[in-house]
């Protein structure tokens, strides 16, 4: 008997006009949404090796490693093309000094305001919106539309089980919405390999990862909207209630999060936190004058050693106030980030009341442009700056930092040799660690699993309601 | 000599969680090629005992048999044996009629039935041929009307309920939606029908029964019916004029 119901279910919704025009508009806007983040992508990766190649040649301009302002670019991710997350937020470039904090600059949105304002379409986008409105679209009146249309009724007083119609609803529904939903992602993923976007296995399984998410809030938003069709005795009333739960989850809930999150625990200003650190280094900057005017008065031979002795201290002086600073900044920093993450966490919490957000978050960490694509960057470019220090130290036999270089007329042909223009190809290549793909899917899997439960939740909920839905 | 009735109320009684009686203590039985009409108002009870005959509502006592089946016992059973028509036919709008029969005929039992089959039942209730592989979203009331009927009609159940089957049609489609009923009984089905149209009543059924809150004031027989004006009679009984 199911199958009967199951096939009715499906023809039904794929023959009605409805299901031909919000179709065709999610199909238009899922291939829109690949074909504009192919396009974002190659030319973020243009802009990248334009970037880099400028540096290359910045470099190759100069003669002492000492005068080089290294810059080091974000490389673009292929799965930013589906699920920009803070990707566009946050900056691209960073100007490696062997010491000294970094900072990410020359954001996208930085540099082009106007994508701020309606951000970049993405499958994120589209699966929020679009896929949760098409859902309930399509489940607002699935069980007491008919009841309206009288359908129920003649049902239900064959030889029917309500089990069997309400399971037929609700496998049918989902078959019946998903597959062709699957069909415009796939042309999706045929234009990433059309267009030569590099994916690698690992984006792969992410990019099934994110699909299916994908399609678990879409299931969530569908089964839920058919259990209010269950519990609401007319179709304009669920449809309303429907509307209401769709604009809170979509609209409300995720920003709600955030203010309330943002009220729940206090954190410092990143300028307050910048002004604290500025007003440090300003201490340091005059001590440190003063104990090199210490030094230049009390060491006054100038004999031929004295450069060298100079640069000893500068070195040692550098090294203790580097240290002093780093300590301080990395306490300024870490109590930032701990009270950061813990409003976060907060945020975070209070979000997963929508389904929508729940996604959000889990698509976000498959791709790897979540809220701690900073931090984990910031991470690398660390160990980078740690490296590029060390190369430094090789080049110049100087830590880098402040300096003032001194030069004697003996020292001509140390001059002449430095001339030389500096070999770009020399500079420690930067490399993103990023995560592992076990990493990756460990970060999402709570919230895959709570979609998961949602789609059990609203799949048992309409099931029971249905179950004591008065059909009259 | 009287057979079993197909369709069979005893002292079905029905009251609400408030307290709200709708039906009390009534009895009937339809007989094979027998019309009876539940005659009443609104809120007379009729539909709540095709309610209970359809196992859409539970009586809270008395009892409901399809074909000797208890509807309460084994309802899924006793559906088998009864085929149901609104008044509200609104059926699939993106099928065709032939798609609804073929839909609603499998969910009766009836598989493997070939094109020419629905459309001899669809010809049979008077829906014209153009409209066999049309999808229902232009029909009209009676057009539905008659696809719904046709549905009954393909269960080739031994009990037909109709629930206020011609509100809403003019006045030709009810003549033909009529003689379909009538057509029906010929074949030996017990018809139980509800209906406040007291004309209808008296040209199709062999037997009326008139309802007023819950209760059933009287059951007489066309023959009973012949020397009486139906209408001053259910008049008389709504008023309280004729004791119950």
């Amino acid at each position: 008997m199911i199958k009967i119901l199951l096939e009715k279910e499906l023809r039904d919704i794929v023959s009605s006009t409805k299901f031909a025009i919000t179709f065709g508009a999610a199909a238009i806007l899922v291939i829109l949404s690949f074909y504009v983040g192919i396009r974002n992508y190659e030319e973020s990766t243009r802009e990248f090796e334009a970037a880099r190649a400028v540096n290359a040649s910045n470099v190759a301009s100069l003669t002492d490693w000492r005068q080089v302002q290294h810059k080091v670019f974000r490389k673009p991710q292929p799965l930013q093309v589906l699920v920009s997350g803070v990707t566009n937020d946050i900056g691209r470039t960073t100007e490696v000094r062997p010491q000294g904090e970094l900072t990410l600059i020359n954001s996208r949105y930085n540099v082009d305001p106007l994508f701020a304002v309606f951000r970049f379409l993405d499958l994120n986008f589209v699966v929020i919106i679009v896929f949760s409105l098409f859902a309930i679209l399509f489940g607002y009146d699935a069980i007491n539309g008919e009841k309206e249309s009288g359908t129920l009724k003649l049902i239900l007083s064959n030889s029917v089980s309500r089990a069997d119609v309400v399971l037929s609803k609700l496998l049918g529904s989902f078959l019946a919405l998903v597959v062709p939903l699957l069909v415009p992602i796939l042309i999706g993923c045929l234009m990433l390999i059309g267009f030569g976007v590099p994916m690698s296995g690992t984006d792969w399984v992410q990019l099934a990862l994110v699909i299916g998410g994908g399609l678990l809030c879409f299931g969530a938003f569908l089964m839920l909207s058919i259990m209010i069709s269950a519990s609401v005795t007319r179709s304009s009333a669920s449809f309303l209630l429907s509307l209401v739960i769709w604009i809170f989850s979509v609209l409300i809930i995720p920003k709600g999060a955030v203010l309330v999150a943002a009220q729940a625990v206090d954190v410092p200003s990143l300028d307050g936190v910048e002004a604290q650190k500025r007003k440090f280094t300003l201490g340091q900057f005059d001590q440190r004058f003063q104990k090199m005017g210490e030094f230049l008065r009390a060491d006054i031979t100038r004999d031929e050693t004295w450069s060298q002795r100079f640069v000893t201290f500068q070195d040692s002086l550098n090294k203790a106030y580097e240290k002093e600073r780093e300590e301080y900044y990395r306490k300024l920093n870490e109590d930032w980030r701990n009270k950061k993450d813990h409003q976060e966490r907060w945020a975070f919490a209070l979000s997963r009341l929508s389904p929508t957000a729940v996604f959000q978050i889990a698509a976000m960490n498959l791709a790897n442009t979540d809220v701690s694509l900073k931090h984990r960057y910031l991470e690398d470019l660390n160990r980078y700056q740690d490296e590029y220090a060390e190369f430094l130290r090789k080049k110049t036999g100087s830590s880098g930092g402040m300096q003032i270089v001194m030069r004697f007329s003996g020292q001509q042909g140390a001059q002449e040799e430095e001339r030389k223009p500096l070999n770009p190809t020399e500079l420690p290549e930067f490399a993103e660690r990023g995560r592992t793909l076990g990493e990756t899917i460990s970060a999402s899997f709570a919230d895959l699993g709570l979609l998961a439960l949602l789609n059990i939740l609203f799949f048992v909920g309409a099931f029971v309601r249905f179950l004591r839905f008065d059909v009259r | 000599m009287k057979q079993q009735p197909i369709i069979e109320a005893e002292g079905l009684t029905k009251v609400y969680e408030d307290g709200h009686c709708a039906l009390d203590h009534v009895s009937f039985g339809v007989q094979p090629g027998e019309v009876f009409c539940l005659l009443g108002g609104n809120g007379a009870g009729k539909t709540t005992t095709i309610n209970i005959f359809l196992g859409f509502l539970p009586q809270t006592e008395g009892m409901a048999k399809i074909h000797g089946i208890d509807m309460r016992t084994d309802p899924l059973e006793a559906k088998k044996h009864v085929a149901y028509l609104s008044d509200v036919v609104m059926l699939y709008p993106n099928f065709t009629a032939r798609q609804n029969l073929d839909f609603f005929a499998r969910l009766g039992g009836k598989r493997n039935l070939t094109k020419e089959q629905y459309y001899s039942v669809l010809q049979q209730v008077g829906l014209q041929e153009i409209a066999f592989e049309q999808k229902l979203k232009g029909f009209s009331k009676g057009m539905r009307q008659k696809v719904g009927l046709a549905i009954a009609i393909i269960k080739e159940a031994p009990a037909i309920i109709l629930d206020e089957p011609t509100t809403g049609l003019d006045p030709k489609a009810a003549n033909e939606f009529q003689s379909m009923i009538l057509h029906l009984r010929s074949q030996g089905r017990a018809i139980l029908m509800s209906t406040h149209d007291i004309f209808r009543a008296k040209e199709v059924a062999d037997t009326v029964g008139i309802m007023n809150d819950g209760k059933m004031l009287t059951i007489k027989s066309r023959k009973e019916l012949e020397h009486e004006d139906l209408e001053k009679l259910y008049l008389n009984y709504i008023h309280g004029k004729v004791a119950a």
